[in-house]
């Protein structure tokens, strides 16, 4: 009886992986379809039977994105923008929100409470909300078009998830090491570079990998801040390859797709940890 | 050291850590939303040198407009119809994975399309979903399933937007429920074992009330996001066929950057949708927070 529903047990399990597996596969379909098409020759791209096998292959639609191309922004030019600007916006994001975040978590101070609560709120604040007066107030201060046009209004919308994920984690960080250092002479500015950064580097990692794949992927605000083609981020340069090329060919469009995915797949597999802690992190402790 | 003394320095200190992040803040969120509410109440225009105070008038329009209306009302079905896939199949995954063997790797499957743009992810599923030549329609055909131009069809437009949502962000919800699950602590469930509870039962007693919080973000994150819904429709309808998956974001990009660059209409159309959102919030925190007491 007993052996009976442990073998009932392993059977299941079994079955259980065998149908993830199977469901995991079907998920990565679309993207193997990507990198498939992109490496077909035009004639075979629009063969039924679907080929899933690029035979003979081609590098030649990367070459025509990367550097011939030109009908759109080429994707090489837009690939190196969208680098600049994603890595901008982490650079100014993890530097104003591990400050203000260290102040809320640590330091007592008039009016902690209301910034706080103002940040916390404006997570509730969709941007799309606050597009046409960002727009006014990017050209106003003659910024449209350019890297800082794109990395600052970024910035301040990642600011604010920020500090709420790096408060969470200095808060529950014990106060033994700050006190000692106090004790010996550190002022605040010393304790937060030498003690809580370098304590908190998982967490600022994984703020670091969020605010570039929020910066790499966004789409709508340089959608509109941006009007010269040679500025244009990979999203809209991409989006701009579809209405280029779809009536001839799906594969320039596939190759755009699938180097637009490539950093974040390499900082996905690298630092595949740090993502699932940070989720736990911001989640929901608060 | 005077205690005085120390708590002037240490808020001298604190607003020296605050000022660069709150001033990017304050000029780049906070103006803009007020100078937006102040918009909608103008007839400001690109271009247009001064705006004049127009009171409700842009909002009166707005309860005139029906396109406005109808990518209203195609956003709501948006955000309700997909919350439900989007709660339950990143829950159910969750559960399966939560105990089993390779979950790590399965876990970084269904988590790899989050890592992708929303433009990305529209050009593979155009391609997929290719009326004619694409290998969605091809397969279904094969198995003897009428198909359709899931994407042209006014029937099946948003239900095919729907469908690449769930596949791009199923992934981030389910490391969401993941940790929510992890955090669940072991031995509640060898307990209610003990007690004899099935596995229904204690994912009934223990599981489903102790997961609420997680619930509740993800429900109230994704109708945030589904009521900004854009880049998917941008991208694979234009907002067609007709008005069928036109949406608010999409008409107030148009109203604002397109047609005749109308701010202030745009603006009033920005809050409109803003109170939406909050309503609906409000709503979901009421029916979702109960008393969730650990």
């Amino acid at each position: 009886m007993r052996r009976r529903s442990r073998a009932h047990l392993v059977t299941g399990r079994v079955v259980l992986t065998a149908a993830l597996l199977a469901l995991a596969a079907i998920w990565l379909l679309p993207i193997v379809w990507v990198v498939v098409t992109s490496l077909k020759t035009t004639e075979h791209i629009v063969q039924l039977p679907p080929e899933w096998i690029p035979w003979p292959a081609t590098a030649s639609h990367y070459a025509e994105v990367l550097v011939s191309s030109s009908r759109t922004a080429r994707i090489g030019r837009a690939f190196i923008n969208s680098l600049v600007i994603a890595l901008g916006t982490v650079a100014v994001v993890l530097l104003t929100s591990a400050m203000a975040a260290y102040a809320l978590a640590r330091l007592r101070f008039p009016g902690r409470g209301l910034v706080f609560a103002m940040l916390v709120g404006s997570l509730m604040v969709p941007s799309a909300v606050v597009l046409v007066p960002q727009y006014v107030l990017t050209q106003r201060l003659g910024w449209l078009s350019t890297y800082q046009g794109l990395i600052f209004p970024e910035a301040a919308t990642s600011f604010a998830f920020g500090v709420f994920l790096l408060r969470q984690f200095f808060v529950t960080m014990p106060a033994d090491l700050e006190d000692a250092a106090r004790i010996d002479g550190a002022n605040v500015w010393q304790v937060f570079t030498r003690i809580m950064l370098p304590l908190s580097q998982p967490v600022l990692a994984a703020l670091a990998i969020f605010t570039f794949r929020a910066a790499w992927n966004d789409f709508l605000w340089p959608l509109i801040a941006v009007n010269k083609p040679e500025m244009f981020p990979l999203p809209v340069a991409l989006a701009l390859l579809r209405s280029a090329y779809s009536s001839e060919s799906y594969g320039p469009i596939m190759a755009g797709a699938a180097l637009s995915a490539v950093p974040l797949l390499v900082v996905f597999v690298v630092a595949n940890r740090r993502i699932v802690e940070g989720v736990r992190i911001s989640g929901l402790k608060g | 050291m005077g205690a005085a003394r120390q708590r002037r320095r240490q808020t001298r200190a604190a607003y020296l850590l605050l000022a660069p992040g709150l001033t990017l803040f304050v000029v780049f969120r906070v103006y803009p939303l007020l100078e937006g509410l102040r918009l909608s109440f103008t007839n400001a225009r690109l271009g247009r040198a001064t705006a004049a105070f127009v009171g409700l008038d842009n909002y009166a329009r707005l309860l005139a407009d029906t396109r406005f209306h109808v990518s209203l009302v195609n956003t709501a079905f948006y955000a309700v119809a997909s919350t439900v896939p989007i709660l339950l199949l990143p829950l159910l995954l969750a559960l399966a994975l939560n105990r089993g063997a390779l979950r790590t790797l399965l876990r970084s499957v269904f988590f790899f399309p989050f890592t992708l743009s929303v433009v990305t992810v529209g050009l593979a599923w155009l391609w997929l979903l290719d009326p004619v030549v694409g290998p969605f329609n091809y397969y279904l055909r094969a198995l003897g399933v009428p198909t359709r131009s899931w994407l042209a069809d006014p029937q099946t437009a948003m239900w095919a937007i729907i469908a690449t949502t769930v596949w791009w962000v199923t992934g981030y919800y389910l490391v969401v429920y993941l940790a929510g699950l992890q955090d669940i602590p072991r031995e509640l469930y060898e307990a209610a074992a003990l007690d004899g509870a099935g596995g229904a039962r204690s994912f009934v007693a223990i599981t489903l009330p102790l997961l609420r919080p997680v619930l509740l973000f993800v429900v109230v994150t994704h109708v945030i996001g589904s009521f900004q819904l854009f880049g998917q429709v941008f991208v694979l309808t234009g907002g067609g066929p007709g008005d069928a998956t036109r949406t608010v974001v999409q008409h107030l990009f148009e109203t604002a950057f397109q047609n005749f660059f109308q701010f202030g209409l745009a603006s009033a159309m920005a809050w409109v949708l803003f109170a939406v959102i909050l309503v609906f919030s409000l709503v979901q925190f009421r029916l979702l927070r109960g008393h969730t007491e650990y």
